[in-house]
């Protein structure tokens, strides 16, 4: 039971107010990026079947320390199986002008094969104004055009149109836009965020979830995470030191920063490096959180050279600092990808179903038992990957060695 | 004829800079001062040693002094006070009046531009994120120079690595040693320089005068100097070398050649420079093969074949206004890496004019190097190496911060040898063996003892490096570089923090 509270009287959760401002789509005055801490967890069926909303809200609620009512959000993935070869560009409005300007601009562009609202209870613990939520599935036209550039691959130019609506188009924001999969997030507690949308009402195949504690507010619902661009979905727990210096090669390849935070680059690192440079989700993560040359000194020849040439070729996506991400994306298959840095400064532990039917990755442990108490548990390594696949199952455990199952 | 004797000539000599004063209680007239004294400031008369003039500082009596009862003290001012008319400013005129020459100095600018270096603020983790003990944990400075692919080719899943095409150099730091040529400095400063940089895993720049057969021997962590001179260049200098570097242009002379005095020029500089012994070795202005990019592109080429493409080329330039967009197209002329050379760099000799005003500050250079790179998608093709009055690790790590792969520092080794930095390497007297050729003098510097506070010297740099990554939670130094996240600005002139893209202190990121 939610007590109803005066907007002004808002606090959270140990007595500190929260201010009133909300910003939805349109970013806050003088927005320079948040941080904080944050409590991520997520689930994937081995077997590809469906699970429901209900079973991810509890996973992430008994974790309440890790958030303070500044943003909650989940992606589900295998959501629209009647639709699954469009793309699903989900968005913010802060009004209906906002939904006018993607419109006149999709106009065109994409192809809109159908479009309908996202329900939203409306909830007075959750500050006004709320906002239209809204999604498109598109195809992308054969004859596209993108400043010129007609060679443009179908994902590549999606990427365009999205990343151009969120720097550009005023009072909107494309908050997911992958194929099978959509982006639930908001200004809340992480109860009241699936409660806002109903989560209940929804099922698939992987869920990914996140609830933040930021130290700073306002808080902006676009800004919250999980952070998506086409079918990815991360989740991210930590404060990349290396920020600026990963920013910069997203930048390099084309991509433009609106959220300002962290995990958006990580998004984004992530496309680059296995969408676009093709790099084996192993090798990626290998990028992300390397082994220190003195570990490298070890592995066996042709490891330690491939080792060595991606840290001096991918020195920019090394993401420093202490992290946890959870990794999501629906193409080519639904896979989870869980990661910690290279110290493994923040949680991560995975767990296993005892028919082995379903996989879990959460900061907590708690949010694991509390969905499946008897699940085997166990904590990967540091920058050690956990890979798993819808209807494949568990490929990695994150406690292998670097390269293992990876051609060198 | 304006310039003929006159009886009322008047010599204009110049007050006295400074005065060595001996403490006659202890002295024991044992004269080891005079003897040491390259610039004769001191002389033996009347049983006692006193000053003759012409001291520079250079610090060698006081260092000498088994008595330690030598002080060099600077004299008061001796013109009448002026606001406009500072001292230096009048010395230069009566100098310049006296000699019509253009005025010499060496070793960095000293005019009063306050560096931009100690207005910048680093940053360090709390709380939101862990900071890391370097002791406890690992914290990583190895550093690599030279081209990267900027991606690395998959096929059939498998990561396909073309080691052979992109040669590159590892080094234990990000750090190198400028370019400092046989020649302006004696054989047992270079061995000294080669040596440390041998022990400390890093690369060591061989000036433009050649290379000495004896240090062949360090050929793996000498990158060679291809100058406008082409002094020495032959094919030992390039092919057991660690790199080859062209050198477009100094920090401290922006412009500007170069000019060995032929007295200097001794049978070994002769032999090593290919050189007949006692010619000046002229270095021109610009190479006169390189009018133009497309010119310089091709030099880049001509290298690497000549070199069969094993080692990597690379490109110094000075800090100029437009170093921005130069840089870029040095990347796109071949360059392998870049240095920039900011205008307080060292020389043992240059114009004073140019020294002190011609050029841009390296941490400006930097910046906006990094950021053009950048904008144009090949700031991760390139090593960005660059220097130019880098005094210290604080330095080093806000250049490294500020965008600088490697960090190169000349000053400071010549220092940790012996130098005090008085400015006099021109003169080719230096009394602790470093910037002379005289034998006696060259004699003084052991180069065993020498690199060894070298390697001191750095060793505590990189200590001090790891310790401040490690305060700002980053446990390698590729997430340092190119971070200006992590500087703040608090200086007197924020358009120069704009430009710099480093945020003013009191602004946060969140």
């Amino acid at each position: 039971m939610i007590h109803r509270k005066d907007r002004r009287d808002r606090t959270d959760r140990l007595g500190a107010p929260v201010r009133a401002e909300n910003y939805i789509a349109s970013s806050p005055p003088g927005w320079q990026g948040q941080l904080g801490g944050c409590g991520i967890a997520s689930l994937i069926s081995l077997k590809g079947e469906r699970i429901g909303g209900e079973r991810i809200t509890r996973m992430l609620t008994i974790m309440e320390e890790r958030e303070n009512g500044l943003g909650a959000g989940y992606a589900c993935y295998g959501l629209f199986p009647d639709r699954s070869d469009q793309y699903c560009l989900q968005f913010f409005f802060d009004d209906e002008e906002g939904k006018r300007n993607v419109e006149d601009f999709l106009q065109g562009r994409l192809d809109i094969m159908h479009d309908e609202v996202v329900f939203i209870k409306e909830r007075s613990t959750i500050s006004p104004p709320y906002p239209i939520v809204w999604r498109y599935f598109v195809d992308v036209p054969e004859n596209r055009v993108w400043r010129g550039d007609r060679d443009l691959g179908e994902e590549d130019y999606l990427v365009e149109i999205v990343q151009h609506i969120n720097a550009n188009v005023p009072n909107a924001f494309c908050v997911s836009s992958g194929k099978d999969m959509a982006v639930f997030k908001g200004n809340g507690y992480s109860y009241e965020i699936a409660d806002l949308y109903d989560l209940d009402r929804y099922s698939g195949t992987m869920w990914l979830s996140h609830s933040r504690f930021p130290t700073n507010s306002p808080a902006w619902w676009a800004g919250a995470h999980p952070l998506s661009l086409l079918d990815w979905g991360v989740c991210h727990n930590g404060e990349i030191t290396s920020y600026g210096v990963n920013r910069k090669l997203v930048e390099m390849n084309g991509y433009r920063c609106t959220v300002l935070t962290d995990t958006e680059v990580v998004t984004y690192l992530w496309d680059l490096l296995v969408r676009r440079n093709r790099l084996p989700i192993e090798v990626a993560a290998f990028v992300m959180a390397p082994s220190t040359y003195q570990e490298i000194c070890l592995l066996p020849p042709a490891e330690r050279r491939l080792a060595e040439w991606l840290r001096i070729t991918y020195k920019e996506a090394f993401l420093n600092g202490p992290f946890s991400i959870i990794v999501g994306r629906s193409r080519p298959e639904t896979t989870l990808i869980a990661l910690a840095d290279r110290k493994k400064l923040r949680p991560m532990i995975a767990g296993l179903s005892p028919d082995d039917g379903v996989a879990y990755c959460a900061s907590e442990e708690s949010a694991i038992r509390i969905v499946e108490p008897d699940a085997r548990t166990w904590a990967p390594g540091a920058g050690n990957p956990f890979i798993a696949v819808a209807g494949k199952g568990v490929l990695r455990r994150g406690t292998e060695p670097s390269f293992q199952g990876v051609r060198v | 004829m304006i310039d003929a004797p006159s009886s009322r000539r008047l010599d204009h000599r110049l007050p006295e800079r400074f005065m060595p004063t001996i403490n006659y209680d202890l002295c024991r007239v044992c004269r080891r001062c005079v003897n040491e004294c390259s610039y004769q400031a001191l002389e033996f008369k009347e049983s006692r040693v006193v000053p003759s003039g012409g001291c520079v500082a250079c610090g060698r009596c006081i260092a000498v002094c088994p008595a330690n009862c030598i002080e060099v003290r600077p004299v008061p001012p001796q013109f009448a006070p002026h606001g406009n008319w500072s001292e230096r400013s009048r010395r230069s005129i009566l100098a310049q009046a006296s000699s019509g020459g253009v005025l010499l100095s060496s070793c960095g600018a000293d005019d009063t531009h306050p560096p931009i270096f100690d207005d910048l603020l680093l940053d360090a983790a709390q709380v939101t994120n862990p900071s890391i003990d370097p002791l406890r944990e690992p914290v990583e400075t190895i550093t690599y120079l030279g081209r990267r692919p900027g991606r690395l080719e998959v096929c059939d899943g498998k990561v396909i690595v073309q080691e052979d095409d992109t040669p590159l150099i590892r080094m234990d730091m990000p750090l190198m040693f400028g370019h400092i040529s046989l020649g302006s400095i004696s054989y047992n400063a270079q061995k000294a320089l080669f040596m440390a940089a041998n022990e400390l895993r890093i690369v060591a720049g061989s000036g433009e005068g050649g290379l000495h057969p004896d240090f062949y021997q360090y050929a793996d962590r000498i990158c060679s100097e291809v100058a406008s001179g082409r002094f020495g260049i032959k094919p030992e200098y390039l092919k057991g070398v660690a790199a080859v570097e062209i050198k477009i242009g100094q920090g401290a002379k922006p412009g500007h050649g170069g000019h060995l005095p032929g007295e200097k020029v001794t049978t070994m500089i002769s032999e090593t420079r290919m050189i007949p012994r006692g010619t000046d070795a002229l270095s021109p202005y610009p190479h006169h093969d390189i009018y133009s990019i497309e010119d310089l592109a091709q030099l880049v080429s001509v290298l690497k074949e000549s070199t069969e493409y094993r080692l990597p080329v690379g490109v110094k330039i000075a800090a100029v206004h437009n170093v921005g967009a130069i840089a870029s197209g040095l990347v796109r002329a071949g360059a392998d890496f870049l240095t920039v050379d900011g205008f307080k760099g060292g020389t043992g000799a240059a114009p004073r004019v140019i020294r002190d005003h011609a050029g841009l500050p390296v941490e400006v250079a930097i910046a906006a190097v990094d950021r053009r790179l950048t904008q144009e998608g090949l700031r991760n093709r390139v090593t960005v190496c660059a220097g130019g009055g880098v005094r210290s690790s604080a330095d080093m790590i806000k250049a490294l911060a500020l965008g600088a792969d490697v960090v190169m520092v000349s000053t400071s080794a010549m220092i940790a040898m012996g130098c005090r930095v008085c400015q006099q390497c021109h003169r080719g007297l230096c009394s602790w063996g470093i910037a002379t050729q005289r034998d006696d003098l060259t004699s003084r510097l052991d180069p065993q003892v020498a690199a060894a506070r070298i390697v001191r010297l750095y060793r505590a740099w990189n200590e001090e490096l790891k310790e401040v990554m490690g305060a700002m939670g980053i446990d390698s130094v590729e997430s340092l570089v190119g971070n200006r996240d992590r500087l703040r600005y608090r200086g007197p002139n924020p358009k120069i923090a704009e430009v710099m893209n480093v945020k003013h202190i009191g602004e946060g990121w969140g």
